[in-house]
């Protein structure tokens, strides 16, 4: 299967595909440095090792289709187009935060997008995300809606009762199981009872798999199901990908198999992308460039963070609501 | 504070048919800070002198208007800015515990309590646990004029002009204004009088049992007293007539007159078709009277009309009454105060009863001695038995 | 004027909502082909079509969140939950997405969606489908509650639930249902946060909302056969809820009573008493009293519930009782 993938993807296609993993890579490297430094308050949830997952989905979407994502949300963010110097300003709290300083990592949205936003509650994405395809549908538009959830909200009845509606209405929503294998801090396998692969065909929508971190894989097969869900219905893709930090920074996975740890690092995926890159004659000194050109984005987006100023409380209070008819 | 515009006070109509007014004396002048109840200046018209009070705290500016002048209703008679800095009020028992024993009152209460420099140890609470209620502070408020009032008129020693001064003034304008009328009615009513005793052991014991009752509007001797004024002009409509330029004229109202002591002297206002009213009824016009009296606030239409006042001076301990009839009504009711005393009963033991003295003053060009007496026996008799106050 | 059926009067608003703005939806259990479980969807589905006016499995959690999804993206969804006791099940939804997502993303968007459930007793409904929780979602910043306790408002309220950009939760009540009252001629929408004094008085004021809005007007009838003459404020909205109109009364009268069939503690009344014992201090003479349900569950047999509601003459006790 991979050769074949291999061949449909061009130098370009590639590139864009390498080079949105490495951003979001880069992005999280330099959150956690930032995190480490005491300049990004709260606690932060790095996808480091799971680029491949939204990056491979976000291909096969257009600027009205529209995603929920989890407490894991930079990479989605990101991938789907989040600016930059908006996206760092607000996880460093700032006024010119894309939330004003008011949500951080974990609430980070740009509903111009159709980034519906990270969010704190496991498992909350689906529905809001259910409630997006349904808008879609009834709205007849030629959207979908992508919720994008891990292994970890395998054990909440609101997946049940979204892949149930979902079906039922048949509306336009493609569930993005990002499968890393961990519940915060404990196995998903003494936790979960079954496959998601045989979960699925209960509600009689299509299930299909695919290898989270290879980008090419993912992204072929998103190609794929996202046409199917365009034209037919929901659907579920899982990706088996690898988380390489903790569950948050600062969580040193003391309950992690040292070995395991080091044999991610062969599963990288930045590492598999370029692979690709290599055998299609892509240089190294263009690998560079690309990296280059990324940290110097990501600086400039950090120095303007820094130089952002601090929310104003009753600004922020009144937007507690939209309007308040008070005479 | 922020700065308040300069408003203006004007002439106020004190009565329906009044059009001007004399602005008879002021009692500020450029400059004074004024509370809120404070007299600024006196009005007269025919019959009363009005106090005019400060509706708010503020300060004067200007006088507009000379003393003596008469100016329409509504001419700008000064000016002042209200809500200037607020006074450093005098504070009542709030913060002294030295009597061990916590005033209980409700905040409406201390508030008022505040604005009228009223000390909180001194009133009686009527709510629950003695709860000081805002009612109490005003019927506190309220006999706190009329006893300073009191105290002014029969102590001189109060004011601290050396005695010399004191012994010569000149008449007030109020003063002036009792005096002429009085001398008026004793000069042109030629009065007679006829007096009974009534007995009212059984009604003081009724009174007492209906202000048992919590809630409701407290019951005095004049309330009763009225009342079967009320009901004997009812019996004999003749006696509802006053004599009018050589008329005689019936009138077709039941109005009762009540004589009020205050500060400034007697006033008799009237309460209006007193026939409509029930006891409660009676008590409360009565009470309204009095406090509108005292406070200055009687109007023209007040004074005017009825036949015959009732004038109660038995809280000041006085065995009989002979009062003066009110120019344009034809008699007044004279109570004294109630006194013990024995009376045979029918084995002849002697037995006690309380008893009160009514006079009844008869302007004799409308009443002769036979009807006079026959009126004054009916009203002792509804007294001797209240409860016949029950039927029609 | 014409009368109107409470019932009927959400009705008519949901189908006037459903008419003039193309992206109001209606969705909830049994909403569409049966009319709804106390009718108030009636009609609507032969007038707008299934594909507005849905019918949904039971999957409240779910349901809620896609309200919340739908109303980001375009949608005015208008969820039904049956009863007031099963708003525990869209907790999530309504306390951490819904009343979160405007202020949490910087203000982008806002959350048009309107949650309609009935509450209350007196129908012998048990403790599982009586309670009148309306006091956690008032303390949930983000939220619009409104009660109506008649069909004018009920109208009216409703229809400014849609209308309103920020999520509100429009509490109903079931015993109120069946109920009529006359009603103007073109039923309009109510602002919310705007209370009524729907009769005047001086001696005391009752504040309530909902159906014990009619236990304190028979109260005020009972007092005024003593001469007391009782003011009544349908507060009609409980977030945000109209201080002033309630201060205003106490400034004339002085004496307060706060009457809901919710749990007296803990309650809205709780609120409005320490607010205005605030406020309004030194307008006060007497202490502010509450009366809302005893701090038990609602009990299913007749001789318990008719104890359990608050009744006129508890009112009328109170009121006594401040008058003292």
């Amino acid at each position: 299967m991979t050769s074949s993938h291999q061949a449909a993807l061009g130098e370009n296609q590639m590139l864009k595909l390498y080079a949105d993993m490495l951003l979001i890579r880069r992005v999280e490297e330099r959150l956690g440095r930032l995190f480490a430094d005491g300049e990004v308050p709260g606690f932060i949830h790095l996808s480091i090792g799971q680029e491949a997952v939204p990056v491979g989905v976000m291909s096969a979407l257009t600027a009205d289709d529209t995603i929920a994502s989890t407490h894991r949300g930079h990479g989605h963010a990101i991938a789907k187009g989040m600016p930059l110097d908006g996206f760092f300003a607000e996880l460093l709290g700032c006024e010119q935060g894309l939330c004003r300083g008011r949500g951080g990592s974990m609430h980070v949205a740009d509903l111009s997008i159709g980034m519906l936003g990270a969010n704190g509650i496991v498992g909350a994405g689906l529905s809001i995300a259910l409630g997006s395809a349904l808008a879609h549908q009834r709205l007849r538009r030629n959207a979908i809606a992508v919720a994008f959830f891990g292994d970890g909200a395998l054990g909440e009845g609101l997946l049940h009762e979204c892949l149930n509606l979902a079906s039922l209405w048949r509306l336009p929503l493609l569930f993005v199981c990002e499968n890393n294998g961990w519940s915060e801090f404990s196995p998903s396998a003494g936790q979960i009872t079954f496959r998601l692969a045989d979960l699925v065909p209960a509600y009689g929508i299509p299930y299909v798999a695919s290898d989270g971190n290879d980008v090419v894989a993912v992204s072929t097969t998103a190609a794929d199901i996202v046409a199917h869900v365009r034209r037919e219905g929901p659907a579920v893709l899982e990706c088996f990908t690898t988380r390489m930090r903790g569950h948050y920074e600062g969580d040193a996975q003391k309950y992690r198999d040292p070995a395991e740890l080091e044999a991610l690092a062969a599963r990288d995926p930045i590492r598999i992308a370029k692979e690709y890159l290599r055998r299609l004659d892509v240089g190294e000194e263009r690998l560079q460039d690309l990296l280059t050109d990324i940290d110097c984005r990501i600086e400039a987006a950090v120095a303007a963070a820094r130089a952002g100023s601090a929310p104003d409380f009753e600004t922020a209070k009144a937007d507690t609501y939209t309007r308040v008819d008070m005479h | 504070m922020t700065s308040e515009p300069i408003r203006s006070i004007t002439m106020p109509k004190l009565g329906l048919t009044m059009t001007e007014g004399l602005l008879a004396s002021w009692r500020v002048k450029p400059g004074d800070q004024v509370r809120a109840g404070d007299v600024l200046f006196v009005v007269e018209t025919e019959k009363i002198a009005t106090d005019f009070e400060a509706p708010s705290d503020g300060k004067i500016v200007s006088l507009e208007v000379a003393e003596g002048s008469i100016v329409p209703v509504g001419t700008t008679v000064a000016t002042w800015i209200e809500n200037v800095m607020p006074l450093d009020r005098a504070a009542s028992s709030r913060g002294s515990f030295s009597n061990a024993t916590r005033v209980i009152a409700t905040p409406l209460a201390r508030r008022l309590a505040r604005q009228a420099n009223i000390d909180l140890k001194a009133i009686r609470g009527s709510g629950p646990r003695g709860r000081i209620k805002a009612r109490d502070v005003e019927i506190a408020a309220a006999q706190q004029a009329v006893l300073r009032a009191e105290a002014d008129a029969s102590s001189p020693a109060a004011s601290a002009a050396p005695l010399s001064q004191q012994q010569r003034r000149p008449a007030s304008l109020s003063e002036t204004t009792v005096a002429r009328r009085m001398t008026e009615a004793k000069r042109n009513i030629p009065h007679f009088y006829v007096i009974a005793d009534a007995d009212v052991t059984r009604l003081l014991k009724l009174r007492e049992e209906l202000n048992a009752a919590k809630g409701e509007i407290r019951l005095s001797l004049t309330h009763f007293v009225v009342a079967a004024v009320v009901k004997t002009l009812k019996r004999f409509p003749d006696i509802n007539r006053v004599w009018d330029a050589n008329e005689i004229v019936t009138l077709d109202a039941i109005d009762i007159g009540l004589a009020i002591m205050t500060e400034r002297g007697l006033v008799a206002p009237v309460l209006r078709n007193a026939d409509r009213l029930g006891l409660d009824g009676i008590a409360c016009a009565c009470e309204e009277l009095v406090t509108r009296a005292r406070r200055g606030r009687l109007t023209e239409e007040d004074l005017a009309g009825g036949a015959i006042s009732v004038s109660n001076v038995g809280m000041f301990g006085a065995a009989q009454l002979i009062p003066i009839i009110n120019p344009g009504q034809a008699a007044i009711l004279g109570v004294a105060a109630v006194r013990p005393v024995f009376r045979p009963d029918d084995r002849g033991q002697p037995s006690l009863r309380q008893e009160l003295s009514l006079a009844l003053s008869c302007d004799h060009r409308v009443l002769d001695g036979v009807s006079a007496t026959r009126f004054l026996n009916a009203v002792a008799e509804i007294l001797a038995q209240p409860l016949t106050l029950l039927r029609r | 004027m014409p009368e109107l059926r409470y019932i009927r009067a959400i009705n008519q608003a949901l189908a006037d909502a459903l008419e003039a703005d193309p992206s109001v939806i209606l969705l909830g259990e049994d909403v569409s082909a049966a009319g709804g479980a106390f009718g108030a969807t009636r009609g609507l589905r032969d007038r707008f079509g299934a594909e507005r006016v849905i019918d949904t499995p039971i999957s409240e959690a779910a349901l809620a969140g896609a309200a919340v999804g739908a109303a980001l993206s375009g949608l005015k969804p208008v969820l039904e939950i049956m009863f007031m006791d099963f708003t525990t099940l869209v907790m999530d939804a309504l306390v951490n997405q819904a009343a979160k997502a405007r202020f949490m993303f910087g203000g982008q968007r806002s959350v048009p969606l309107v949650v309609r459930t009935p509450h209350g007793g007196g129908l012998s409904a048990g403790p599982q489908h009586s309670q009148c929780l309306e006091a956690w979602f008032a303390h949930v910043p983000g939220l619009k509650v409104v009660c109506p306790a008649d069909p004018a408002s009920a109208y009216g309220l409703l229809r400014a639930a849609i209308a309103d950009p920020d999520p509100v939760i429009v509490v109903e009540n079931k015993a109120l249902y069946a109920t009529k009252a006359e009603v103007p001629e073109v039923l309009e929408p109510l602002p919310i946060g705007r209370a009524a004094v729907i009769r005047p008085g001086r001696d005391l004021t009752l504040v309530s909302y909902g159906g014990a809005v009619h236990t304190c007007t028979a109260a005020a009838g009972i007092l005024a056969n003593e001469g007391i003459e009782a003011e009544v404020v349908d507060l009609r909205s409980l977030q945000p809820w109209d201080e002033a109109t309630v201060m205003n009364s106490l400034s004339r009268t002085h004496r307060l009573i706060v009457v809901h069939e919710a749990v007296e503690a803990f309650g809205i009344g709780a609120e409005i008493a320490a607010r205005m014992a605030d406020i309004g201090f030194d307008e006060l003479d007497a202490p502010i009293l509450r009366i809302g349900a005893p701090f038990m569950p609602v009990p299913f047999s007749k001789a318990l519930e008719r104890k359990y509601l608050p009744s006129a003459d508890a009112v009328v006790q109170a009121a006594r009782k401040v008058l003292a």
